[in-house]
């Protein structure tokens, strides 16, 4: 499969997973959402230093998987891209942060544990957000969105976007599978096609938008998803779910849990 | 509901560089239940008139009034909650994840509570013979049932007319003899633009034949499509049920 085929079946696959019938997907969408930017706030707010006190969070991610019954393996391909982005991102750290640290009798600089702070918190986020796009479909996002009064218009353009992505890579995979059929022997699309592919594609992508936005106007569209969610209610245990995660949270902010089990483990 | 057209016509642009008018002064009137089929060569303005009459094209001259209401801007929500318009290609019409959520899409913008959708959205899926995709998703489906979920689409609105744009094409014979029987077993008004001749003589009572924007013939299908001379002299041929069979 090509690339651009690649990524329109994980888009798809993710759709899939976000559409099961399972308890986790059966959570508010507005719970789901709260404790995943919650989540994320409390992780980037630990000290760079206190990686200890870190990697308690990683509670969240794992039960999150455990109970949506997510696979780990397939998240972590899925994420081949973004993971090495973020983890990128510390990389400088040891260079700059060179304070020499003793650990178990050995000497590292604190540059490598700001490093290993910054990287986990980065995977912990991305967990995080997998967790919620894989239990909730794009429209209870964008309903959630709505109860927390984002503007319509914003919502609307986030909603059609994720619509349009498919259609728009479906365009450069025909477009590109169409190149390849009659350029067997090139790797990739030469430079000089690059503006009339382009160009065909920004074309095609509007004329296929504007065939679907017909569609929708001839439906009773009038520029709002005003119905977005009307289904889903609040209910009991969609609160009890979030008071134990905002416990835990706080608790894990404030209590170095690895620590203690670590020490209850060694008897030190 | 009646469809009226008065003198209508229309062109892209000043739209086109020749000015050339893609439909020229029709005028004809649908009523009730008919089913009328547009046959047309290619560019023969198909497509066009049947957008004019959902206000996706503005005619440049002419009236157009669908029941009591003229297409004009102010009228349109009336006139689209009244009026199912069936996409030639499918991937334009569906654009929600799931069948359901895609049949759902009109009731709930018209104000449906979800009890209400849920009724229309079964019935529609009925209708079409189709209750089995109700919850698969729009990306997962064949040709053939997407054609039948757009039009399944068109059903849970509960139109008062359907206008299809080449329903039959790119779909395998099976799925087409279901569409016929679909299109058959549905009361209301129909107007089908197609190519496919065989589809309309089994769908349609009354045909209407354009070429280069004209209403070249208006009657009783079975006359037009009858009619060698007439369809060669338009760039048609006989239904493939009439052609002999030459070895």
């Amino acid at each position: 499969m090509s690339r651009t085929g690649t990524a329109i079946y994980e888009i798809n696959a993710m759709e899939t997973l976000a559409e099961r019938d399972q308890w986790m997907n059966h959570i508010h969408p507005l719970v789901k959402f709260i404790l995943t930017v919650g989540y994320i706030a409390v992780v980037v707010s630990f000290h760079k230093y206190d990686l200890i006190g870190l990697l308690g969070m990683v509670v969240y991610p794992v039960a999150g998987f455990l109970l949506a019954e997510l696979s780990f393996g397939r998240c972590l391909r899925q994420l081949r891209v973004v993971l090495p982005l973020v983890c990128m991102v510390g990389l400088v750290n040891p260079f700059f942060d060179r304070v020499p640290v003793w650990i178990g009798g050995l000497c590292i600089r604190a540059g490598v544990i700001s490093m290993l702070t910054l990287m986990l918190k980065g995977t912990f986020a991305v967990l995080a957000s997998y967790l919620l796009i894989a239990t909730t479909t794009l429209e209870q996002i964008c309903y959630a969105l709505q109860l927390l009064h984002v503007p319509r218009i914003i919502v609307t353009q986030i909603l059609l976007t994720g619509r349009y992505l498919t259609l728009l890579l479906g365009e450069v995979n025909r477009m590109t599978q169409a190149y390849a059929l009659r350029a067997p022997s090139q790797k990739g699309v030469h430079y000089k096609v690059w503006g009339s592919l382009t160009g065909q594609l920004l074309l095609r992508s509007i004329d296929r938008a504007n065939e679907l936005y017909e569609s929708m106007l001839l439906r009773g569209y009038d520029g709002d998803f005003a119905y977005l969610g009307a289904h889903i209610r609040l209910r009991g245990r969609d609160l009890v779910y979030m008071a134990v995660w905002c416990v835990l949270f706080v608790l894990l902010r404030r209590v170095p849990v690895i620590l203690w089990v670590g020490r209850i483990v060694t008897g030190v | 509901m009646d469809i009226r057209m008065e003198d209508v016509s229309f062109s892209y642009e000043q739209r086109s560089e020749s000015g050339a008018e893609t439909l020229r002064h029709l005028s004809f009137e649908v009523r009730g239940q008919e089913s009328v089929g547009l046959i047309g060569a290619n560019g023969a303005g198909k497509s066009t008139l049947l957008k004019l009459m959902v206000g996706l094209n503005t005619a440049d001259s002419g009236t157009i009034r669908i029941g009591e209401w003229p297409v004009k801007k102010e009228y349109l929500p009336q006139i689209r909650a009244k009026l199912g318009y069936v996409f030639q290609d499918s991937d334009s019409q569906l654009f929600m994840s799931t069948v359901y959520e895609d049949l759902a899409f009109a009731p709930r913008n018209y104000g449906m509570t979800s009890q209400e959708t849920d009724q229309r959205v079964a019935h529609a899926l009925e209708l079409a013979g189709i209750s089995h995709l109700r919850d698969r998703q729009i990306h997962r489906l064949s040709g053939g049932e997407k054609k039948l979920v757009s039009i399944a689409t068109i059903l849970s609105m509960t139109p008062e007319a359907l206008l299809l744009d080449e329903p039959s094409i790119a779909l395998d014979p099976r799925n087409r003899r279901n569409l016929i029987r679909i299109l058959n077993s549905l009361d209301e008004l129909k107007i089908i633009a197609s190519h496919d001749l065989d589809m309309i003589l089994e769908t349609c009572t009354r045909t209407i034949l354009l070429a280069h924007g004209e209403i070249i013939c208006d009657g009783p299908t079975r006359e037009i499509l009858q009619d060698r001379e007439l369809l060669e002299a338009n760039g048609l041929e006989l239904p493939l049920c009439m052609q002999k069979i030459d070895r």
